[in-house]
């Protein structure tokens, strides 16, 4: 009976191992021959679009299929894919970095050229605040205090003043910050409005156009 | 033939004289009342000037910064006339030495008004392009001492001929072409007590 039992062990390992080589079972694990060569088929596929940018995927959806790709071992019967995997996620992590240091560049830009925008606002009405509190300044030492004040505006004293007379390219005589200011002092009148203002890159104004109004 | 070469010359001198015409065209009467307000506003703008010279409470150092804009609004040379109750005679002298003066007249407080500043005679367009035109201005003078008494006072009528002339200047590689309004003599009309 023993022997019997024997013998029967024997022959299901006979035939276990006989089974085994004719579905010709492979290194990876639970991966028929055919599936494992069609695995390959698609990952030399997905790979090569990968790498030679012939996908729609997008860069993570790219990341997810080498990450499955990696889970499958291609090490023994075709290192070529292994190398591929290799180059394939060197590649997209790279594009991945890129992408994300543009679009930090961008966000930076955008919120650079929003406190800009925000800053040559403010100016604007502190100019012509200005204009107001030293022409209507209570005595020569306060004007004069405002007028320091708003040169500080100013990439310096001499920064031109245009004034603008109407829509049709006439001008006044040129003048300079300064002699602007002490104008409204002495005239003790504001008859212009703020048209356009040129800044350097330090946010100071190199150029003021004012029309009559 | 001679009447023929006369119809092409006179064709010719027509069409390069209408040419020349076309390249100064008038000003339109926006731009005209631009201008004739520029003008008038530099008058103003002296009266102001004159003002604050005169003035006692000016400290020095504005009144001297102040001469020097107001020498700007006028034209080298230009002259302004001074009268006086006591004197026929009319005395001129240039703008700076009037404006020194003005500074330094020998009165305790003085008070200096501009009125009724008006055109007496409209911007003319000349031949080389300038606008010349006559504005007269009212201006009262008083005079007082130490004990804040009036000594003296009077009213002068005078003529400031101004000279407007279009001119161009680059200013950050944009040619900007401005109105330049400069001030001539100023010619005393009458003076009267009041």
């Amino acid at each position: 009976m023993l022997k019997q039992l024997k013998s029967i062990i024997i022959l299901a390992m006979i035939a276990l191992v006989t089974l085994c080589g004719a579905t010709s079972c492979n290194s990876s694990k639970g991966m028929s021959k055919k599936e494992y060569k069609a695995a390959v088929k698609q990952a030399e596929h997905d790979l090569n679009a990968i790498l030679n940018d012939e996908t729609d995927w997008t860069l993570e959806e790219q990341l997810d299929r080498i990450n499955e790709l990696k889970k499958i071992d291609f090490s023994k019967k075709n290192p070529e894919i292994v190398e591929m995997i290799e180059r394939a996620e060197q590649k997209v992590t790279n594009a991945i970095a890129e992408r994300d240091r543009i679009a930090e560049q961008k966000r930076l830009e955008e919120e650079q050229r929003l406190r800009e925008l925000e800053e040559q606002n403010k100016p604007k009405t502190a100019l012509t605040d200005y204009f107001t509190m030293i022409a209507n300044a209570k005595d020569v030492t306060t004007a004069n205090n405002f007028i320091k004040e708003a040169l500080k505006m100013f990439e310096s004293p001499d920064a031109v003043v245009l004034i603008r007379l109407n829509n049709y390219g006439d001008y006044d005589r040129p003048t300079t910050a300064v002699n602007y200011l002490n104008y409204l002092k002495d005239q003790k009148k504001v008859n212009v409005a703020v048209d356009n203002v040129k800044y350097n890159e330090e946010h100071k104004i190199t150029e003021l156009e004012l029309i009559k109004k | 033939m001679k009447k023929v070469l006369f119809a092409i010359a006179f064709a010719f001198f027509a069409l390069t004289g209408y040419q020349a015409f076309a390249q100064e065209p008038e000003l339109s009467p926006e731009r005209k009342q631009a201008i004739d307000s520029l003008a008038l506003e530099k008058v103003r703008d002296l009266s102001k000037y004159v003002k604050l010279i005169g003035s006692k409470n000016t400290p020095w150092s504005e009144a001297n910064r102040v001469i020097d804009r107001a020498e700007e609004l006028f034209a080298p040379d230009a002259e302004i006339g001074v009268s006086s109750l006591a004197k026929t005679k009319i005395e001129y002298y240039k703008v700076r030495q009037y404006l020194e003066r003005l500074m330094r007249l020998n009165y305790d407080r003085v008070e200096i008004d501009w009125y009724k500043i008006q055109y007496v005679s409209d911007l003319q367009r000349q031949p080389d392009g300038t606008y010349v035109g006559v504005i007269t201005i009212f201006q009262t003078f008083k005079g007082y001492d130490a004990e804040g008494r009036l000594i003296y006072q009077d009213t002068t009528k005078k003529d400031i001929t101004v000279y407007v002339k279009r001119k161009e200047t680059q200013i950050g590689g944009r040619l900007i072409g401005f109105w330049d309004v400069l001030l001539g003599d100023m010619r005393v009309k009458e003076t009267t007590k009041k």
